[in-house]
């Protein structure tokens, strides 16, 4: 190539890029085949990355979707902990902070500085979630200190010798100190593969040529996200939703405002007026609060452009006060920290519908709908921890679109279900049915997708633990589309269904051998007048078993069998009427 | 199907139906010739294509005796929807698993994704009264009368086909069994497949996609399979016909008709098939198969003189896939071939590929009006394809056209000259077809600086140089013909039987009588199906393998597991064979954890006897005058270079040729970049060391 040339070259840019996603790919894959825990391996609940030596966002391999921000803030505090001038090669840093990555103390995050002979030129990093940090096992927890082992912002490893007490301390905190030591292994693994690569990279096209395709790229970024940004009309847009309780204090909603500002290619998301942070640990902190906005502003801005960094979020303001539900301080309990920021990214598509309602969705199912079993196995007399989930449910409609059945919520990402053949091989457990939920979709012109029921039997007695929110605020509807079904957890003992419980919060719960428990996620809010919706349509998805013929005639006003023959003449009068 | 023969004299034939040309291959064992046919393949007329493409090739079938065949049919059925109207018989309280399926979005922040689409609409699914333990124990009984009533449904509503899946059948398939003997009472004329006959592996989802894809592409594979056994033995064809899977191993023309979604990708499989002849013939251990056409290019591996394969497969792309659960060549696919567009994305940064120009209008320099770059048009504007020569001159190439389009699309817009613009198409996807190179050698453990490369496909001895030179790969083989590699691969393969079934068992409480039990079960009945085959395998291999993994782990490996490591009962030693494929594959093991079994494979081989390649004519290093064809100015890193060309067909064996370099033939280049040295060896392939100049 031209070596003379001003300015980085288009098509080294374009091989960089490549490269990065390439990474950060291999990174993942990396951590994913050798991690001890499935939570990491079928969940994805990790994230890798490269960053710049400022800890600016070049490249991100999900993982976890809601975690597009904190490894970022997480090397920004390193940074600022030790200053620049006091990392060295042979380093790694550690921490599980929750009030800088925002989440919960499962998540370490550990990070390596990259360096070029002597210049510091980036960072590779990974948060992965760990199974076990210690802390109380069951029930609500108040504060952070019964969520188990904090670790400040320390050297793991200084200068390529491991401190063996950081090790020590880790071990003797955590329940199952070997499976931790695995996944330790396989973060490093992931990292090391992270390093090596990018300096493979570096070497090959140069560190000038490549620091400039980077940012060349996070520039490419900006302009794509500044202009569809300027697109929206300009405006203040607000919008308000609730989650049902904070786990302690029973029924008392807690509410989630969102105002959303356009103003020509700049967009600013202000979290003001969400709720305060609870007693229970529903709680996350501000980065999480800035990644709600983050996720939001890429739904709309830039949904497919990877890789995923800094460049699109330029025009982005994020106001977050300390001291919300998304910006908690401590000692806030924060080990379901996943939940509630969900609710907040639905509420700022709503927010924004009146402006683009082409480029919005309605409300979802919002939770992960899972549940934590714990017991003895009778075939080897082993304690086990299983889940069930997650469920997967409904997604929203949008303006030209039904919504998506079944499908994991905005929290998560590529992240998988569990095979009943595989839970009924391992756990006394035998899955009665794992279904779609009819009716639980929102009607609307386009109708919200379908929530699924997933009903669990014990084969042998075990304890139960699920803490799901939005039983009560379902799924909303946009532009005249209806509510859809919320999320719920119900059981059945001695063969009597017990559904009226005050949340979707079953804590502890025992399930005797022969009853059973069933979780159910909701559906997708619908998006349009119902009626609206080509009678032809309502009746195949009767004949498909989504809507019920009684829902056909009340929410849509067509008269139709179960198999879906319509009677033309009886709808035409009923959708004549009103 | 015909009398048995296989080995005895007689011509070998193989017809490769891809989705633009139909390839014939036919080998003469008596004098060791190979001579190849090439038709256009027409949608409605496939079978005229292997018909007229044997033709060309100047034999016929009265003379063979073995006729073998992979085709996209079955995959372009269930890609492109136009299977038989299908109903889903599944377990109670499961109707919608095939609907819900693993629930991912991997599409994370686009909230416009779609899930799969299954090839069942929910109206046709329907649940069977019946349960089992994952033991096999029967939990509730079947309800032979509501499966009979659900058939008269079925009867009512026209349908064609029948999947049926049972939960933990793998572990007692008798309801599975019993459902089909009633469907096939009710509706006698219907196709209907159970999933235990596919995959006896655990993972309700998977089998179940498995099953109903079976079944939907069943009466249209079918009635092909039945279409061109008629139309052969009209021809006077009285050898055995066999059709290729995918995992490169040949099964009954009558299995395929069962057993249709083995061979979904029966072409790609057979290309690494030829890759492991080719490594055969010449003495290597390891090489990567790849293989480039107009809109992808494949990678596969030969490792320790072996194809590498997997367990399962995701059809139609991976946000949208159709899993398919049954044993399949490993190969990775990018959206790169040389029809793959380059045009700059609204972030304003160059993007070569997935979308391809197609055959119509096709790249710009067809002249057929397309006004898109594409790959083919960087590689005529830098002189590296020939405007008067491509295809043997049947196709001439407009340089202008192919300038215009890089000019306006790409070149203008990032204000770059034409050439500089068309080097950067070439070197983006270059880097894209390298992804699908380190997926199947550095993500699994393996470096491909080890491994030699074998291109082909009808643009990949234009690029291989290029992708060997960004992995660090030193040798590159271009195979004789590689535009008709598929079909050459085909004549190499052997019969093959795939079994798979779901046991769990910790390794430390196996019970080895047991375990055996389960083997001495799937080998035997490989071996029946074997012999049941008409034509008649030289010996009959048979291997085991088990899924393993430690134990809290989800992700299992296969390890291959000699037969005396059971007869010794020798658990250590297991074990170590599986630690040292999870290191081999994950860098890591651990000796010390416990292990456990997921499912056990056998795989049943009946080793045909195989073609003994023709050497060519020997000569000197400097290849005769008249393969010299002119010199063309070929642009390589910032310049452009005279370039001698080559006429591949009079090459010789011993001939060398240094890079710069282009050596040609019917349907495709190779180029040879500065520094590069190129050998004919004594079988007629271009043996081409990678020189250190990196351009």
């Amino acid at each position: 190539m031209k070596k003379t040339s001003t300015g980085p070259d288009p098509i080294v840019t374009e091989i960089v890029r490549n490269g990065m996603i390439a990474i950060t790919e291999e990174m993942k894959s990396n951590l994913m085949r050798t991690a001890y825990n499935m939570i990491i391996y079928e969940a994805l609940d990790f994230t890798v990355g490269l960053f710049t030596e400022k800890g600016e966002t070049i490249s991100i391999g999900l993982g976890l979707p809601m975690f597009i921000r904190g490894m970022a803030e997480t090397i920004k505090a390193k940074l600022e902990h030790y200053g620049v001038e006091n990392i060295n090669p042979g380093d790694i840093l550690l921490t599980n902070d929750a009030y800088i990555t925002g989440s919960h103390l499962n998540h370490l995050t550990f990070s390596m500085p990259i360096f070029l002979e002597d210049e510091l030129i980036g960072f590779a990093c990974c948060m992965a979630h760990w199974p076990d940090i210690g802390g109380t096992l069951d029930g609500i927890t108040t504060d952070i200190y019964s969520e188990g082992l904090q670790i400040p912002i320390v050297k793991y490893q200084r200068e390529g010798v491991v401190n063996e007490e950081i090790v020590d301390i880790i071990r003797a905190n955590v329940r199952l100190p070997d499976r931790a030591m695995g996944d330790l292994r396989a973060q490093l693994t992931a990292i090391t593969t992270g390093e090596r690569r990018y300096l493979e990279l570096v070497k090959r096209y140069g560190r000038a040529q490549v620091a400039a395709s980077i940012s060349d790229i996070m520039d490419q970024s900006e302009r794509a996200a500044r202009a569809r940004t300027l697109s929206i009309p300009d405006g203040v847009y607000e919008a308000e939703s609730f989650m049902d309780d904070d786990g302690v204090s029973i029924s008392d909603r807690i509410p989630i405002r969102v105002r959303v500002i356009v103003e020509g290619d700049e967009m600013t998301v202000d979290l003001s007026d969400v709720a305060a942070q609870v007693q229970g640990f529903y709680n996350s902190g501000i980065t999480t609060g800035y990644a709600c906005s983050q996720v939001a502003f890429k739904c709309i801005t830039s949904p497919t452009d990877y890789p995923i960094n800094d460049g699109s979020f330029r025009n982005l303001k994020a106001v977050v006060p300390p001291g919300r539900v998304v910006s908690a301080v401590k000692p806030a309990p924060m080990r379901w920290w996943m939940t509630f920021p969900m609710t907040i990214v639905d509420t700022v598509f709503k927010a924004l519908t009146p402006a683009i309602p082409e480029r919005t969705i309605a409300g979802h199912h919002a939770d992960l709908v899972i549940a934590m079993l714990n017991g003895i196995n009778p075939k080897n007399n082993e304690f086990y921890i299983a889940f069930i989930g997650p469920t997967g449910g409904g997604w929203g409609a949008k303006q030209n679109e039904d919504g998506v059945s079944a499908t994991v919520c905005i929290n998560d990402g590529d992240t998988h279900n569990s095979p009943a053949e595989q839970l009924e091989s391992k756990y006394p457990f035998l899955i009665e049915n794992y279904a779609l939920r009819k009716d639980s979709g929102g009607a609307g012109e386009y109708r919200g997708g379908l929530g699924c029921e997933n009903t669990v039997q014990a084969r042998a007695d075990f304890m139960l633990n699920a803490q799901v929110e939005r039983m009560h605020c379902k799924p909303w509807g946009l532009n005249g589309g209806k509510e859809a079904a919320g999320n719920a957890v119900v059981l059945r003992a001695d063969g009597i269904w017990e559904e009226d419980y005050p949340n979707a919060k079953l804590l502890t719960a025992r399930i005797k051998q022969g009853d059973a428990f069933a979780v159910r996620s909701g559906g997708g809010g619908g998006f349009g007048d119902p009626r609206k919706r080509p009678a032809e349509t309502v009746a195949d998805d009767v004949r498909q078993g989504y809507v019920s013929v009684e829902s056909a005639r009340k929410d849509y006003a067509v008269v139709c069998d179960a198999r879906g023959n319509l009677d033309a003449a009886a709808t035409e009068k009923l959708r004549a009427g009103n | 199907m015909a009398s048995k023969t296989g080995n005895g004299p007689g011509i070998r034939l193989a017809a490769d139906i891809g989705g633009t040309f139909t390839d014939i291959a036919a080998f003469d064992p008596s004098d060791g010739r190979l001579v190849f046919g090439k038709t256009l393949s027409t949608p409605d007329k496939l079978i005229e294509g292997i018909v007229d493409g044997v033709d060309k090739a100047g034999t016929a079938f009265p003379e063979a005796n073995l006729f073998l065949h992979g085709s996209t049919v079955a995959i372009n059925t269930m890609l492109e929807r136009t299977g038989a109207k299908t109903a889903l018989l599944i377990t109670e309280g499961f109707r919608d698993i095939y609907e819900i399926g693993r629930v991912n979005r991997p599409d994370a922040y686009n909230l416009f994704f779609q899930k799969h689409q299954p090839l069942v609409e929910r109206a046709l699914r329907f649940e069977v009264s019946e349960r089992l333990y994952a033991e096999g124990a029967i939990h509730k009984s079947l309800d032979e009368d509501s499966v009979r009533q659900t058939c008269a449904l079925l009867r009512e509503e026209g349908v064609e086909a029948v999947a049926i899946l049972l939960l933990h059948c793998y572990a007692n398939p008798a309801h599975e069994l019993r459902v089909r003997e009633i469907v096939e009472e009710e509706l006698p004329d219907a196709f209907v497949s159970t999933s235990h006959e596919l995959s006896q592996e655990y993972r309700e989802f998977e089998r179940c996609s498995t099953v109903v894809a079976n079944a939907y592409i069943g009466p249209k594979v079918e009635s092909y399979i039945a279409g061109i056994d008629d139309r052969i033995q009209e021809d006077g064809f009285d050898g055995s016909f066999l059709v290729v899977q995918s995992t490169g191993g040949l099964y009954d023309g009558d299995q395929a008709k069962r057993q249709c979604v083995r061979m979904l990708e029966s072409g790609p499989a057979a290309g690494v098939i030829g890759t492991r002849a080719l490594c055969d013939a010449i003495g290597l251990e390891n090489a990567i198969a790849f293989d480039m056409g107009g809109t992808t290019a494949k990678a596969g591996v030969i490792h320790n003189g072996e194809a590498l394969t997997t367990g399962s497969a995701l059809i139609g792309g991976y946000e949208r896939a159709l899993p398919v659960q049954i044993a399949m060549m490993d190969i990775f696919e990018v959206g790169t071939g040389g029809g793959s567009v380059a045009r700059i994305a609204d972030e304003g940064g160059l993007r070569v590929g997935p979308q391809s120009a197609g055959a119509q209008p096709g790249p710009a320099c067809y002249g057929q009006g397309g006004d898109i770059p594409t790959v083919t048009d960087a590689n005529v504007y830098l002189g590296r394809l020939s405007p008067d020569r491509f295809l043997g001159g049947e196709m001439p190439l407009e340089v202008d056209a192919a300038g215009t389009a890089i000019d306006n699309k790409v070149a203008g817009p990032l204000g770059m000259d034409t050439a500089d613009a068309a080097q950067g198409i070439l070197r983006v996807a270059v880097t894209a077809m390298s992804h699908a190179v380190k997926a199947v050698t550095t993500e699994r453990g393996l470096n491909a600086g080890d491994f030699a490369m074998v291109a082909y496909g009808g643009a990949g001895p234009l690029h291989a140089c290029n992708i060997a030179r960004e992995m660090g790969i030193r040798d590159v083989f271009i195979p004789h013909s590689p535009g008709h590699f598929s079909a050459f691969g085909m004549l190499f393969s052997d019969l093959r039987y795939d079994y798979v079934r779901s046991r769990f068992t910790r390794l430390a409480d196996m019970d080895f009588s047991a375990i055996e039990k389960v083997y001495r079960e799937l080998e035997t009945e490989g071996i029946a199906e074997i012999e049941n085959v008409s034509a008649v395998p030289e010996r009959i291999v048979v291997s085991r393998a088990a899924d393993m993994r430690y134990v809290g782990q989800e992700h299992s490996v296969t390890v291959d597991l000699a037969a005396d490591l059971f007869a010794n009962e020798d658990r250590a030693g297991i074990k170590e064979r599986f630690d040292a494929v999870h290191d081999l594959r994950y860098g890591t093991c651990a000796p010390q954890e416990r292990s456990e079994i997921v499912s056990l494979r056998v795989t049943v081989t009946g080793m045909l006897a195989k073609p003994d390649l023709q050497r060519i004519k020997q000569g000197n290093e400097a290849p005769s005058p008249d393969a010299h064809t002119g010199v063309r100015q070929v642009r390589f890193g910032d310049e452009r270079l005279a370039t001698d060309t080559w006429d591949r067909s009079r090459l010789v064996s011993g001939n060398k040729i240094a890079g710069p370099a282009l050596v040609e033939e019917h349907a495709s280049t190779t180029v040879l970049h500065p520094g590069d040295g190129l050998t004919v060896d004594d079988y007629g392939n271009l043996k081409i060391s990678i020189g250190s100049d990196a351009s």
